[in-house]
């Protein structure tokens, strides 16, 4: 597909990647620094200016370098060296500039005229105070869904940056979301929250963890036909969560095979 | 850069809470009479969209405009989006950019 965000290189991370990064104590860092980022206007005026160049910006904590976006061409103005126009994608307006280097730039925004909706990849700067997308490609949207596909990615892209971050609520969103919607990228989340560390536990996982950390001080640890019935949970998926649980390290057995304590403190 | 005019992503469920405002709909065309056009929106149901629509119409066309009324919108730009279009995510986006994701958008 001309707009599958797996084209890109680096741009949804494997699950290995996905893993490692969250065990660090500075996942976000190594994100976004290769790769292409959807991002809606809205978002680029919200993004932080990190350090004193002008060119460093950062999204949901994640370096931007690359961003990608789709909209609707306005004002534009050709010069002798560049075309600059207006971006809207219904979010907001945006100033760009594309340099023309070589003759295939010029042939390319020949294509480009007001009113005409284009996918735009580039880098965003700031200029005088203001920001500006400097954009090395820009294409005609020929096929419709990729208007949708592209708002779909922003929103995608978003939540994977927050659960980096270790935000709990946006792992549920995810999960929820990954079931009501048929796309084949998005569907990649429910596969990965099963193998994160503690913020990527499923519900019932997490339920167990938190009973038992209250129940830290019961030196013996707790019975599991007590934390089913206190979770009101069936005992078959306490043991299953109390496996993974165990695989994690994140509790053991003591007495005998069905008392379990945690490793860490409420 | 500017984001002061966002223009809303709705169906026909959603357009009601948005009346004055300018807003964003892909509709399937019903019927086209010259001054408004009839049509199907994302959620499967009747929406007008008045206005000038381009002499030739898709399948499925974007209207841009302000939300006049409970059903219709005044638009000011017609994008066609083709014959065939996927209505089912377009109108989750809908729902999702109105919903728990509405920072990204407004």
């Amino acid at each position: 597909m001309m707009f599958s965000s797996s084209q890109f290189d680096g741009f949804v991370p494997s699950q290995s990647t996905q893993t490692a990064d969250s065990a660090s104590p500075n996942p976000s860092k190594s994100w976004g620094t290769q790769g292409l980022i959807p991002v809606t206007v809205k978002q680029l005026s919200e993004a932080h200016q990190s350090g004193d160049e002008k060119s460093n910006f950062s999204i949901d904590g994640v370096d931007v370098t690359n961003v990608t976006l789709v909209g609707m061409v306005s004002e534009k103005t050709e010069r002798v060296t560049d075309v600059s126009f207006a971006l809207d994608d219904g979010t907001g307006r945006v100033e760009c500039r594309r340099w023309l280097n070589e003759s295939s730039d010029t042939k390319e925004m020949e294509e480009i005229h007001d009113g005409l909706y284009v996918r735009l990849v580039g880098h965003l700067r700031s200029s005088q105070g203001k920001k500006q997308l400097v954009a090395f490609a820009v294409r005609p949207v020929t096929n419709f869904d990729e208007v949708t596909f592209h708002f779909i990615d922003c929103i995608h892209q978003h939540l994977q940056k927050c659960r980096v971050k270790g935000d709990a609520n946006a792992h549920s969103q995810m999960e929820d979301f990954s079931t009501s919607t048929p796309m084949r990228n998005i569907s990649n989340g429910s596969q990965i929250s099963g193998q994160l560390s503690v913020d990527g536990l499923k519900g019932s996982d997490q339920k167990v963890l938190e009973f038992l950390q209250q129940n830290y001080a019961q030196e013996k640890g707790v019975h599991r036909d007590e934390i089913a019935q206190q979770l009101k949970i069936p005992v078959n998926k306490i043991m299953e969560s109390i496996r993974t649980l165990e695989e994690e390290g994140l509790i053991y057995s003591t007495i005998d095979e069905y008392h379990y304590k945690s490793t860490t403190d409420a | 850069m500017d984001t002061s005019n966002p223009t809303v992503f709705v169906n026909a469920e959603l357009l009601g809470r948005y009346v004055g405002r300018k807003v964003r709909a892909v509709i399937q065309v019903i019927r086209n009479d010259g001054a408004a056009v009839i049509g199907k929106s994302t959620d499967e149901k009747q929406i007008t969209v008045k206005g000038l629509p381009p002499s030739q119409l898709t399948t499925f066309v974007e209207v841009i405009g302000i939300a006049d009324g409970q059903n219709s919108i005044a638009a000011d730009k017609w994008t066609n989006f083709g014959d065939n279009f996927d209505i089912f995510t377009y109108n989750k986006l809908c729902q999702l950019a109105n919903g728990e994701y509405q920072h990204l958008f407004l």
